[in-house]
């Protein structure tokens, strides 16, 4: 095989057995790898509505056959599992250096089953794994871990592990590569913590073999030249970082504002990309194979580290109300180090100001109180005193106080930082998400705010059932091979192909990833409605639907979901109750 | 049909160098360029069967038809095949219609039988000033009108366009340039009556196409007042008269009703 190691790990925890599985050829060529081969692992091979915190559950890290080679943005990895905070099928990606070492090292992807007896870390080098003992880092942040771990190992390794948070079966605790890089959404820390999985640490020597260098070499090109084109690959990301979104969202009158109670966050500038690189930025990082380079490398007067991305700035800043930008860095780089998602954070300390504010919370947790923030980070990844509470994430903290419609979620999974009302489609995309309120199963901010690969009206419902399905076919394609959805800026459909191609030497289309992703897509949504998952699911927060945003470049919209998810449903294939017909599966390949 | 182009006087020559090498690989018309670079595109695009486009009395339309016929006369010499000079605009306005003419008549007869595009500029006129300038540039013996330089008020829109080909007829080319990012923005001015663009998104533009055959939604029409020169008029940008020359047509607009904006 070509671009696909043909190998799999499976691990078992409890019994401390390791096998190595040939990779199922169909798997790779209907599901490509990544997301896709992950998703329909585990639709396989869990038993349904097991406990994601139990020995049942699995977790897969796995990668795609494009990644590690010299496609744009090849950098990156994906961990599926059960996830604990929304009950849905999950995946979780992470660039860095870890997932094309863990190819380098001859393997596709690992799925680890069962749970130790004390806490341990697998090491990989190349053919050589181990389940090896990790009581001694135990208890240890992400950057004492990876550091301590390169050094009982290979200086060279690269690390995957949970901080103090995910031991703690925090349900919104993240999984940190590389120090910086975090696959972090959908609590998948806790499912690694439950299995008592402190880490896995990569080394690999070898490389991807390539069907054809020369057709990959001649695509390599002709991506470069669409990639330096491109304003926001080639200017924006690279200058000041994902961050360079807020102004551009919060002048669109969309950057949610104290729990979304607004759109408009009137200390924006104070908290901007153009900020940071004014104030805070000591250099830039690209993750491996990467042109763009938006990681930001910044110091405050306490510590150096990464970041803060545009989500995370938001969720620290205008999502609580606060302006310290010194503040926000440093929440920033404690989710980092303690192993938190910094979007689910955020959102749900600003959701408990929303209930202070209201009064269903008692706990003095003020919007705008900076210091108070970054104390209740600490507190949230150690569950210490309302950390506790918070930790479970803002839909059970706002249900356990009597106003569920204070949480700002879909499926359970705290939503990022682009108000729905101010682009339709995009409120669909939140609203049908197979893992929840998310933006990158279908950023369609970028047709309706940032004009890639067109601009369209935001406004308009007309039209977006169709654009959040091709664009959600297409990126689970992408997050299967696995490239960065930020060379989706840039790149169309036949340069996905044509790597594909070039890298595996199996011809594939644009038609034929979009038919791919769409297998993926509903799979995962099988796999959802097995779990008990149907059409009220697919909604969003009450006052997305019923209240106006106040001010702003998006005032007096609100979101008109009913009849998008009509259509939706529709072009799916799907019955009104979003139960694909069997006619469809069929069509897939995914007849029952 | 497009002219690939790079006016930024900042452009590095690694940048001209590259827009040569996009346009020979994605197999664009030509590249547009400032007359600074044109010797230099010769180089690197001779043999190619890729145009020159040069542009003079660039980007105010200011100087006299005896330094435009000059800055041809030199574009030609050093290979550039088209011309896409910017007019007199305020003579234009001022109603000086003789001037005009032998301005655009100047370039003509220096560029010696090589296509002459007529910049108009259409962001600081009427209408009725943009009819004028269409029919000056087809008496004097230009071969296009040409919307917009980029850097005026308004980029091209398609009433714009719409207005010129009805002044102009078929026989006579129009391209449309300033503020083209994409294909949907590019398919409403071709669709308008336009048959050459002039763009620096020209890649996203043919790039974006690709996702044209996954989804008709790309093709839904846009809201009108989004592509009207109303919603991009400008006190700070273009004369009193004609900023209020806009407004007023939006007033009396029948597309009222959708004129629901916000955002800057």
């Amino acid at each position: 095989m070509y671009g696909w190691n043909g190998k799999i790990l499976r691990v078992d925890l409890s019994s401390g057995k390791v096998n190595r599985e040939e990779l199922d050829k169909y798997l790779a060529k209907e599901f490509i790898g990544g997301r896709g081969l992950g998703v329909k692992t585990l639709y396989e091979e869990l038993e349904p509505k097991i406990d994601p915190l139990s020995p049942e559950n699995k977790l897969i890290f796995a990668t795609g056959p494009v990644t590690g080679t010299k496609a744009p943005t090849s950098g990156r990895y994906c961990v599926v599992s059960k996830s604990p905070l929304t009950g849905t099928i999950f995946d979780s990606h992470s660039g860095g250096f870890w997932g094309p070492e863990l190819k380098f090292a001859g393997y596709d992807a690992i799925i680890i089953e069962g749970r130790a007896n004390k806490p341990v870390y697998i090491w990989i080098a190349d053919k050589q794994v181990e389940i090896r003992e990790a009581s001694d880092f135990w208890g240890l942040d992400t950057h004492t871990t990876t550091e301590k771990l390169a050094k009982e190992t290979d200086p060279k390794a690269k690390v995957a592990c949970i901080g103090p948070a995910g031991e703690r079966l925090v349900l919104i605790s993240a999984i940190i590569n590389d120090k910086h890089r975090a696959a972090a959404r959908g609590g998948l820390g806790a499912v690694m913590g439950y299995k008592q999985l402190k880490a896995i640490v990569v080394r690999g020597t070898g490389k991807v073999e390539i069907a054809s260098e020369k057709e990959l070499d001649e695509i390599y090109d002709e991506s470069i030249v669409a990639i330096r084109k491109n304003p926001i690959t080639d200017k924006s990301l690279p200058s000041l970082g994902t961050a360079v979104l807020v102004n551009i969202v919060n002048e669109h009158g969309m950057y949610p504002t104290r729990n979304f109670q607004e759109g408009l966050f009137e200390d924006a500038e104070g908290v901007s990309g153009e900020k940071i690189t004014e104030t805070i930025l000591s250099g830039r990082r690209a993750c491996y194979a990467c042109p763009i380079a938006c990681g930001r490398i910044t110091k405050t007067s306490k510590k150096e580290g990464e970041g803060p991305e545009y989500e995370t700035l938001w969720a620290f800043s205008a999502q609580c109300g606060v302006n310290d930008l010194e503040a926000v860095t440093n929440a920033n780089y404690l989710c980092n180090e303690l192993g938190l998602d910094t979007i689910s954070t955020g959102n749900t300390i600003g959701c408990a100001m929303e209930m202070h504010e209201k009064g269903f919370l008692e706990e003095k947790i003020e919007f705008g109180d900076a210091e108070k923030l970054v104390e209740l980070v600490e507190k949230t990844a150690l569950k210490e005193g309302v950390g506790k509470e918070l930790s479970e994430g803002s839909k059970r903290l706002a249900e356990r106080h009597g106003c569920p419609e204070l949480s700002i979620q879909v499926k359970g999974l705290e939503l990022p930082a682009y108000d729905p009302r101010g682009a339709q489609g995009h409120a669909l995309a939140y609203a049908t998400s197979n893992r929840g309120g998310c933006h990158l199963r279908a950023y369609l901010i970028g047709p309706e705010l940032l004009g890639t690969p067109a601009l369209v009206d935001r406004t308009k419902p007309e039209g977006k059932a169709d654009l959040v399905m091709n664009f959600q076919n297409l990126f689970s394609a992408i997050d299967s091979m696995i490239l960065c959805v930020f060379s989706s800026f840039a790149l169309n459909p036949y340069h996905y192909a044509k790597f594909m191609t070039a890298v595996t030497g199996v011809e594939y289309t644009g038609r034929d990833l979009m038919t791919i992703g769409e297998r993926i897509w509903n799979v995962e949504r099988l796999f959802n409605i097995r779990e008990g998952f149907g059409r009220s699911d697919d909604s969003l927060p009450p006052r997305f639907l019923s209240t106006p945003l106040p001010e702003g470049g998006s005032r007096e919209s609100t979101v008109f979901l009913e009849k998008m998810l009509e259509e939706y449903y529709d072009l799916r294939g799907w019955d009104n109750r979003g139960i694909p017909l069997n006619s469809k599966l069929e069509r897939l390949g995914l007849s029952r | 049909m497009i002219d690939h182009t790079q006016l930024d006087p900042s452009a590095e020559y690694q940048k001209i160098e590259r827009l040569c090498d996009e346009a020979l690989r994605y197999g664009f018309y030509a590249v547009c360029v400032n007359p600074c670079h044109v010797s230099r595109c010769a180089k690197l695009l001779k043999d190619s069967g890729v145009k020159i486009a040069c542009v003079v009395g660039f980007p105010l339309g200011s100087t006299t038809p005896e330094v435009k016929a000059f800055e041809t006369r030199d574009a030609v010499e050093n290979g550039a095949h088209e011309i896409d000079m910017v007019i007199n605009i305020g003579a234009l306005r001022s109603g000086d219609y003789e001037l005009v003419k032998r301005d655009i008549e100047g370039v003509v007869e220096a560029a010696k039988g090589r296509v002459v595009k007529v910049i108009i500029e259409s962001g600081f006129l009427t209408d009725e000033e943009i009819v004028k300038a269409c029919e000056l540039s087809k008496e004097a013996g230009a071969q296009f009108v040409k919307t917009s330089t980029g850097f005026g008020p308004m980029g091209a829109l398609p009433s714009h366009v719409k207005l010129i080909r009805k002044t102009v007829g078929k026989d006579m080319g129009i391209k449309a340039a300033g503020g083209i990012k994409d294909f949907r923005s590019a398919l409403r001015l071709i669709k308008a009556g336009a048959n050459r663009l002039g763009t620096t998104a020209s890649v996203p533009i043919i790039d974006g196409m690709e996702w044209m055959k996954f989804s008709n939604s790309w093709f839904i029409e846009e809201i009108p007042c989004k592509i009207c020169p109303s919603r991009f008029a400008s006190l700070f940008k273009q004369p009193t008269k004609t900023f209020l020359y806009y407004k007023e047509k939006c007033r009396v607009c029948p597309n009222k009703e959708f004129n629901r904006f916000y955002e800057k």
